[in-house]
C-alpha cells in the first residue's frame, strides 16, 4: 500500500501544482500564426503547398507583387490584385512582347549579408527553370521563358518563346522568389531548411518536430522593417485545439477553421473574425467518361438539383457566393453575362427522364459521389456538402453513394476518374482566368498522373480557344475567347460550378494591419499590436 | 534462463525484420503515387515518371527491398521524408520517440496506480457500492472517446496549456529528447514543473482506457484468487485482511496484470494519434499515420521499424517480468 500511496501522493501533488500555476503567455511582439500544417519545405521552387506559401511570402520577395495593404486600404477600394514593383522597381515589355527589360531595386540586401543584383536574379532563375533537380513542380509553367540576360548589374531581359499577356502575373508567383546565392551555394540541398531571401523576415529556426517555424524581422528589408519583432508560424492540426488557443491568447491568427467553429469564436470580445471573398472555386465534377454521365441532359438535370443558395446557408455558414462558371465573379475574365440555371426539381426530373430514355438505363441512377476528409477553402465542409448534394440528387432520382477520401490519395483518385461525381474545387497558382480554364477543363489536363480535369471532359474547341487566348496580347480579344469558353463549358456541363468561398481568418482583436489577401499572400510586414506599439 | 532469454531474442529479432519487410511491401503496393501526394493538384504533368525513376520508386518491388535493408543494415541509414525534404528520418524519430516515451510513461504512471487499486477495491467490495462504482468508472473510461475527452479537458482547464511540450515561444534548448529528465538532471526546476503542465492533460487523456482495462482486469483477477483455498488458510492462520490482499492474493493475481499492462505500453507507444492530435504532442504515432496518407516511404519504413522493436522489447521485458513473478513460465 505505501507504494500505492505515494504513487497516488504524486500524482495529485503534481496535479494540483498545476492547476494552481498560471498561464505563460507570449512574449511581447511576437506574432503567433496558427495553422492545420506545417510547411514541406522553404526552398520556394520544391512546394506547392499553401502552408508553405505563407511562410514563403514573409521570407522572399519576387521581382513584381501584388500589392501590400492594410485592411483599412482594403476598405476603400484599394485593389489587393494589381501588379506593384517589388524587387524590380520597373519594367517595359518590347514592341513585338518577346522581351521585357526589368530594371532592378539598388541597395538591398540578402539576410545573410549578400548584395541583390541582376546576378542574383539569374542565378534563382537559372537554378529554378534548369539546374534543380527533383524537377521543380512549376518549371513546366515557365517554359515560355526562353532567355535571361544580364544588361547590366541592376538591368535584366527576359526573352519570351511567344509574347505572353499573363507573364507578369506569373512572375508574382512564388517560386520566382529571388534565393541568395551564396546561401545556396553553401547550404546546397539544405537551403530548404536554412533558407535566405529578401523579405521582411529573416529564418531563425525550424522545429520540425514541434511544427514550429520561426523568423524574426530582417532590420535592413528595403521597405523598413516589419512592426513585428518576431513571427513564429505553429502548426496545430487540430481545429478545435488551433480555436481553444486563440481564445487563451497562445496563438493570434487561426486560419483554416470550420464555420461552426468560426461561428462559436464571433461571440468572443478579444477575437475578430476577418472575412474577404476568396479567389476559390468550389465544384461538383462530373465524371463524362462515364455512362450516362457522357449524355448532357443527364448532366443538366444535376446542375438543376441544387440548390446553391440552401447549399451554401447550410454548409458555408451563408459565407460563400453561388457559382455559375468556375473563374471567381472577383476575378477579370469572369463572365458575367451567364445567368445560372434556376433551381428547379420539375425541370431536373424531366432532363434525366429524357437522359435515361435516350441512354436506356432505369431510375433510381446509382452513382458515387466522393468528397474529402479535410476542409479546403472551397470546400469547408466537406461531408456536410457531400450529405446535402446526395439528398438534393435524391429528389429527382439519383442515388448517390458518398465515398469519403484521405486528401493525398482524394486528388489521385479522382485524376485517375474513379468517381462518377466528385466535389472538389481550385485556388489559383497565379491570378488569371486561363489558370482556372485550362488547369479544369483542358483536354491536356486529364492525366492518371495528377491531371486536374478531373471530369475528364474532351472538347477539342475548348482547347483551340485557350491555346489562342494564352498568346492573345489584345486583352479585349482575350476576354471575348475566356467568355466563348465559359459558355461552352455552361451549356455542356462537365462540372457544376457550386461556390465562390470567403476567406475566413480569426484573428486577435488587438492584431492590426493584417490583411487576408485574396491571392493568400498572407504577408505580415505591416501587422502591429495594438497595445504594444503605439 | 539464458537459454530463455537468447530464444526470446532471436524471436525478436526475426519478429522485427519480418514486419518491417511487410510493411514495405504494403505501403508500396498501395495505388498512391508519393509524388502526386506531395504535389495534390499541382503535380508537374509529364515530370512524375522522371521523379520516380530518380527516387528508385520504378525498379521491382523485390530489388527496392533488398536495397533498403542494405542500407539500414550496413549503414544504418534510414533515409530522408520525400514529403519533407531535408529531413532526416532517423533524426526525426530520435526527435519524437522521446516524447512518445515520457507521454506514455506518464499515462502509465497515473493508469497503473490507480487502475490496480480500483480493481482490488471493487473485488473486495464485489457486488456492492465499490464495485459498480469502480466498474462504471471503468466502463466510462473504456467508452469515452479519447477525441471527446481531450477536448472537455482543453475546455475545462482553461489554465492548462492547450498542447505542445512546452510554449512555442520559450527559447530552452535541449541536449536529447528527453526534455523532462534533462531538465531534472540539469536542476531547472521551474522548466520541469513548465513539462508537467504540459503532460498534464495529455497523459490523463491517454491513461483513461489502460486505467479501464487494467481496473477490470485486476478486479477478476483478484476475484479469482481471493476465492483459494490458501487465502481462505491465511485468513484462518489469522493476517490481517489487507496482508491477506496485498502479501498474497495480489502478486497471485500479478501475471493478468502485467500482461495487460505491457500489452497496453505497446499499444499506447504506437497508437496514441488521437491523443498527438487533439494536444499536438509531437509524438510517433500522428508521424507515421501523416506519413501513410502521403506515402512518404522512408518514413513508414522507419516508423514501423522502431514500433516493431517498442513492441518486441516491450513483450521481451514483459516476458521476462513474467517468468520472474512464475518459476512455472520459466520451466515451460
Amino acid at each position: 500500500m505505501t507504494i500505492h500511496r505515494i504513487h497516488f501522493f504524486a500524482v495529485v501533488c503534481i496535479a494540483l501544482s498545476a492547476v494552481a500555476c498560471k498561464r505563460s503567455a507570449p512574449p511581447s511582439n511576437t506574432l503567433i500564426y496558427g495553422r492545420s500544417s506545417d510547411a514541406d519545405t522553404l526552398d520556394p521552387i520544391h512546394t506547392t503547398s499553401g502552408e508553405t506559401v505563407k511562410v514563403l511570402v514573409n521570407i522572399y520577395d519576387t521581382l513584381v507583387t501584388y500589392r501590400e495593404l492594410t485592411p483599412e486600404q482594403a476598405d476603400q477600394g484599394i485593389d489587393p490584385l494589381e501588379i506593384v514593383p517589388s524587387l524590380a522597381t520597373d519594367w517595359s515589355p518590347s514592341n513585338d512582347g518577346r522581351s521585357w527589360t526589368f530594371h532592378l531595386r539598388r541597395e538591398v540586401k540578402f539576410h545573410d549579408g549578400t548584395p541583390f543584383n541582376a546576378d542574383a536574379v539569374i542565378f534563382s532563375f537559372d537554378r529554378f527553370l534548369k539546374h534543380a533537380t527533383p524537377v521543380p513542380p512549376y518549371r513546366p509553367q515557365f517554359s515560355l521563358i526562353e532567355e535571361i540576360t544580364k544588361e547590366d548589374d541592376f538591368t535584366v531581359t527576359f526573352t519570351l518563346r511567344k509574347p505572353s499577356p499573363i507573364f507578369l502575373q506569373k512572375l508574382a508567383m512564388f517560386p520566382t522568389a529571388i534565393v541568395s546565392p551564396t546561401a545556396v551555394k553553401k547550404e546546397g540541398d539544405d537551403f530548404g531548411i536554412r533558407p535566405a531571401g529578401t523579405g521582411p523576415f529573416r529564418f531563425q529556426n525550424w522545429d520540425r518536430g514541434e511544427d514550429t517555424i520561426r523568423l524574426t524581422a530582417f532590420d535592413d528589408h528595403w521597405r523598413g522593417r516589419s512592426k513585428i519583432d518576431r513571427l513564429i508560424f505553429q502548426a496545430i492540426g487540430e481545429n478545435t485545439n488551433r480555436a481553444e488557443r486563440l481564445k487563451r491568447g497562445e496563438v493570434h491568427i487561426a486560419d483554416n477553421l470550420p464555420p461552426s467553429t468560426l461561428d462559436g469564436l464571433a461571440g468572443h470580445e478579444d477575437i475578430v473574425i476577418q472575412e474577404r471573398p476568396g479567389l476559390n472555386t468550389g465544384y461538383l465534377s462530373i465524371n463524362c467518361e462515364r455512362p450516362p454521365l457522357n449524355n448532357v441532359k443527364v448532366r443538366r438535370a444535376i446542375w438543376h438539383a441544387i440548390d446553391k443558395a440552401h447549399l451554401i446557408r447550410l454548409a458555408y455558414a451563408g459565407k460563400a457566393e453561388p457559382a455559375v462558371s468556375v473563374v471567381p465573379s472577383e476575378m477579370w475574365g469572369h463572365a458575367d453575362h451567364l445567368v445560372d440555371r434556376p433551381y428547379d426539381v420539375d425541370e431536373a426530373i424531366r432532363l434525366l427522364n429524357e437522359g435515361a430514355a435516350e441512354e436506356s438505363f432505369t431510375l433510381p441512377l446509382k452513382l458515387r459521389l466522393f468528397t474529402m476528409n479535410e476542409a479546403r477553402p472551397y470546400l469547408t465542409q466537406p461531408p456536410e456538402t457531400a450529405l446535402f448534394i446526395r439528398d438534393a440528387l435524391l429528389e429527382i432520382g439519383i442515388e448517390a453513394e458518398i465515398k469519403i477520401g484521405n486528401v493525398p490519395e482524394y486528388f489521385q483518385q479522382l485524376s485517375r476518374g474513379e468517381h462518377d461525381l466528385g466535389l472538389i474545387g481550385w485556388s489559383p497558382d497565379y491570378v488569371d482566368p486561363h489558370n482556372f480554364l485550362f488547369s479544369l477543363l483542358d483536354p491536356d489536363s486529364i492525366s492518371d498522373a495528377g491531371g486536374n480535369n478531373v471530369c475528364r471532359y474532351r472538347n477539342a474547341k475548348i482547347h483551340d480557344l485557350l491555346e489562342q487566348a494564352e498568346f492573345e496580347s489584345n486583352n479585349e480579344r482575350r476576354l471575348a475567347i475566356y467568355h466563348e469558353v465559359q459558355q461552352i463549358v455552361f451549356d455542356e456541363a462537365p462540372l457544376v460550378p457550386l461556390v465562390h468561398a470567403e476567406i475566413r481568418v480569426a484573428q486577435s482583436a488587438d492584431l492590426g494591419g493584417y490583411f487576408v489577401h485574396p491571392a493568400s499572400m498572407e504577408r505580415v510586414r505591416l501587422s502591429f499590436f495594438r497595445d504594444t506599439t503605439p | 534462463m539464458t537459454q530463455f532469454l537468447l530464444r526470446r531474442i532471436v524471436h525478436a529479432v526475426a519478429t522485427v525484420i519480418i514486419a518491417v519487410s511487410l510493411v514495405f511491401l504494403a505501403i508500396r503496393s498501395l495505388p498512391n503515387n508519393p509524388i502526386l501526394a506531395r504535389y495534390g493538384q499541382h503535380a508537374p504533368p509529364g515530370e512524375i515518371e522522371e521523379m520516380m525513376a530518380q527516387e528508385g520508386w520504378n525498379e521491382p518491388l523485390l530489388v527496392q527491398l533488398r536495397n533498403f535493408l542494405a542500407d539500414l543494415f550496413l549503414r544504418g541509414d534510414l533515409g530522408h521524408s520525400f514529403q519533407s525534404p531535408g529531413q532526416s528520418v532517423s533524426e526525426e524519430l530520435a526527435r519524437r520517440l522521446p516524447a512518445t516515451l515520457e507521454l506514455t510513461l506518464a499515462a502509465m504512471l497515473l493508469a497503473l496506480p490507480i487502475g490496480i487499486t480500483a480493481g482490488i477495491i471493487a473485488a473486495l467490495g464485489r457486488n456492492r457500492a465499490p464495485d459498480y462504482l469502480c466498474m462504471t468508472g471503468a466502463m466510462i473510461g473504456v467508452s469515452v472517446p479519447v477525441f471527446f475527452l481531450g477536448i472537455c479537458l482543453l475546455s475545462i482547464f482553461h489554465q492548462m496549456p492547450a498542447g505542445d511540450r512546452l510554449p512555442v515561444w520559450s527559447e530552452f534548448h535541449f541536449h536529447t529528447g528527453f526534455w523532462l529528465i534533462e531538465s531534472l538532471v540539469r536542476g531547472e526546476f521551474s522548466l520541469t514543473g513548465e513539462l508537467l503542465r504540459h503532460l498534464c492533460l495529455p497523459a490523463i487523456a491517454l491513461s483513461t482506457i489502460p486505467m479501464a482495462i487494467i481496473a477490470r482486469i485486476t478486479r477478476a483477477s483478484m476475484v479469482d484468487t481471493l476465492a483459494s483455498d490458501w487465502i481462505r488458510t491465511a485468513r484462518a492462520k489469522g493476517a490481517s485482511r489487507w496482508g491477506v490482499v496485498l502479501r498474497h492474493a495480489l502478486p497471485n493475481a500479478a501475471i493478468p496484470i502485467t500482461n495487460i499492462a505491457g500489452f497496453q505500453i505497446g499499444l499506447l507507444l504506437s497508437g496514441a494519434v488521437l491523443t498527438e492530435t487533439v494536444f499536438s504532442w509531437p509524438g510517433l504515432g500522428s508521424y507515421i499515420v501523416e506519413a501513410v496518407l502521403h506515402s512518404d516511404y522512408a518514413v513508414v519504413q522507419g516508423g514501423a521499424l522502431v514500433v516493431a522493436i517498442l513492441f518486441v522489447v516491450t513483450n521481451l521485458v514483459l516476458d521476462v517480468v513474467c517468468a520472474w513473478l512464475d518459476p512455472r513460465i520459466r520451466l515451460a
